[in-house]
């Protein structure tokens, strides 16, 4: 018998990200696990306590850089409620339009990198392509197609082009043949079946003890949507159901995001019917000027309203693509938020990697890990 | 579920070591409890109110002492609820919450390491995110990420 510790990273083709996973092993076997995290820690929330709250919107988009919008909005809920803004209805509108494309954006992208450490080199090709899609529509309202820097303390920063949602229908269209496409490639493979298949269990106890969420905790059969369940935003007008799987394994996994990527078409199409109808300001109107640019474009005089200004606490939490993203902020008054406090679902889901690793093997880490869908920007934040 | 129901259900057990359940927008509650009543606090929170959730552990400095917060989440109920305990700055330590909610080892290493608060009986309080030896703790507001005169440059027209 030789046990060993094994490192697998901080450079390793599994990792997607820098971190490290210290495995425990005994020929093939993991008997114990312990990740290493910080390769990647960039003090995010140190930083925006010396930020106007505007400008921590763009620290936002470097969180977590598959899914930067769902992000800003997370922070922008929390934001408002400490500061005592409302944003126009149209606003809210656009911002759950955008949670849900960066849902299928960031969906693929997993997609993407979870068949290639399968080795099925052309569903990752499919995947980049149709994420790019998705992207181009980013691009055509906010100019980026990785950091946004979309959305305000208010509002969101300017209102949709001229014929965005008969793009955004278009692509939708598009997508929604490809998903089928998707399932024939994986679930019709008997490679990927037999490599996926009861792999990497994690069972709903150990999800709740664990803090497991998303599709992680709903691929074990629980049912729990923070969509559903504590409806933020607008999300209480849509009609969209709850993807749920049974197996717990990373086919289930697996399951649960394509069927999320369809429900969030579902409600897009809903967002989009919407906004075609609904014609409006995309930012409150009676904002304090201290907020920064655009509100207070010649400099300092603006901050000087500040003084007197309520003290208030916010906290706000986000279906994210990967799980439930909390965001704690502190408002004394000052021009700078006195502190920030993020929860990232997959630091969560990382710090249960014992329960769905142990037992298995070692060439049986990258599927699992991948099933997991880790973004180190927002663990290490 | 409402801030008074969680002080009703709360107080027979902890009596005045609670210190009080406040309104808080979009949640059951902020309680507020003494930190040497943690472990009981959570006992209650999680076992008769029912929060098995921990979602995270959080630390505030506020320079004369330390708060630290836990966001616990209830599928019976649907809510989130905030628990939140003072510290002194000097002695800032509190009993770890590992026994009741597993999640929360991970959270507290990262509140130890970051706004230097001690929890005793965690069974693995190391450094997260930081390399292991570091002796600062960049979230506490004595840690300064710039000089005040860099702060006046930075006052740029925008």
């Amino acid at each position: 018998m030789s046990e060993m510790w094994l490192n697998m990273g901080p450079q390793h083709p599994m990792t997607h990200g820098l971190w490290n996973l210290r495995v425990k092993i005994d020929g093939e076997m993991i008997l114990d696990c312990d990740p290493e995290m910080g390769y990647l820690h960039r003090g995010i929330e140190k930083i925006s306590e010396d930020r106007h709250y505007n400008e921590v919107i763009t620290l936002m988009d470097r969180c977590c850089y598959v899914a930067g919008l769902a992000w800003e909005h997370l922070y922008i809920l929390a934001a408002e409620q400490a500061l005592h803004v409302t944003p126009p209805e149209r606003a809210d509108y656009i911002r759950a339009m955008c949670d849900e494309f960066q849902r299928i954006a960031s969906h693929l992208m997993w997609y993407a990198a979870f068949v290639q450490d399968l080795g099925l080199m052309s569903p990752f090709l499919y995947g980049m392509r149709d994420r790019d899609l998705v992207l181009d529509l980013f691009q055509s309202f906010t100019g980026a197609r990785m950091t946004y820097e979309y959305q305000r303390v208010g509002g969101v920063r300017s209102d949709l082009p001229a014929g965005f949602t008969d793009r955004a229908r278009k692509v939708l269209d598009w997508l929604d043949e490809r998903y089928v496409e998707y399932d024939r490639l994986c679930l019709g493979s008997t490679i990927f079946r037999e490599r996926c298949d009861d792999l990497g269990k994690l069972t709903a106890r150990d999800c709740i003890a664990t803090g497991v969420t998303g599709p992680m905790l709903r691929s074990a059969g629980l049912k729990r949507d923070l969509r559903k369940d504590r409806p933020y935003s607008i999300y209480k007008q849509l009609d969209f159901d709850v993807a749920v799987a049974d197996a717990a394994d990373v086919t289930a996994r697996y399951l649960v995001r394509m069927e999320e990527m369809r429900q969030s078409s579902r409600m897009l199409r809903q967002i989009l019917d919407w906004l075609d109808h609904h014609p409006g300001p995309v930012l409150a109107d009676r904002l304090p000027r201290w907020l920064g640019a655009p509100y207070a474009p010649q400099g300092r005089e603006g901050y000087l309203l500040k003084r007197n200004y309520p003290k208030g606490l916010g906290f706000s939490s986000v279906e994210e693509p990967h799980g439930e993203a909390q965001a704690y902020v502190v408002n004394e008054g000052g021009e700078h938020p006195y502190r920030v406090k993020f929860r990232s679902p997959v630091f969560a889901n990382i710090s249960a990697a014992r329960h769905y690793l142990v037992g298995y093997h070692v060439a049986d880490i990258p599927p699992i890990m991948g099933s997991v869908d880790v973004c180190v920007g927002e663990v290490d934040r | 579920m409402q801030p008074d129901d969680v002080a009703r259900a709360l107080s027979t057990r902890l009596g005045d070591r609670l210190l009080g359940v406040e309104t808080f927008v979009g949640t059951a509650g902020r309680v507020r409890f003494r930190a040497d009543a943690a472990l009981d606090t959570f006992h209650s929170v999680h076992d008769e109110l029912g929060f098995r959730h921990l979602s995270m552990v959080g630390g505030i400095d506020w320079v004369d002492h330390r708060e630290v917060f836990y966001v616990v989440w209830s599928d019976d109920v649907r809510q989130y609820l905030i628990l939140s305990a003072d510290l002194p700055a000097d002695a800032a330590h509190i009993e770890s919450a590992t026994p009741v909610w597993e999640s929360a080892n991970w959270h507290e290493r990262e509140t130890w390491e970051l706004v230097d608060i001690t929890f005793d009986h965690h069974p693995d309080l190391r450094h997260l995110l930081m390399p292991d030896g570091y002796v600062f703790h960049p979230l506490l507001r004595s840690f300064k990420l710039h000089e005040p005169e860099e702060l006046e440059v930075k006052q740029r027209s925008v």
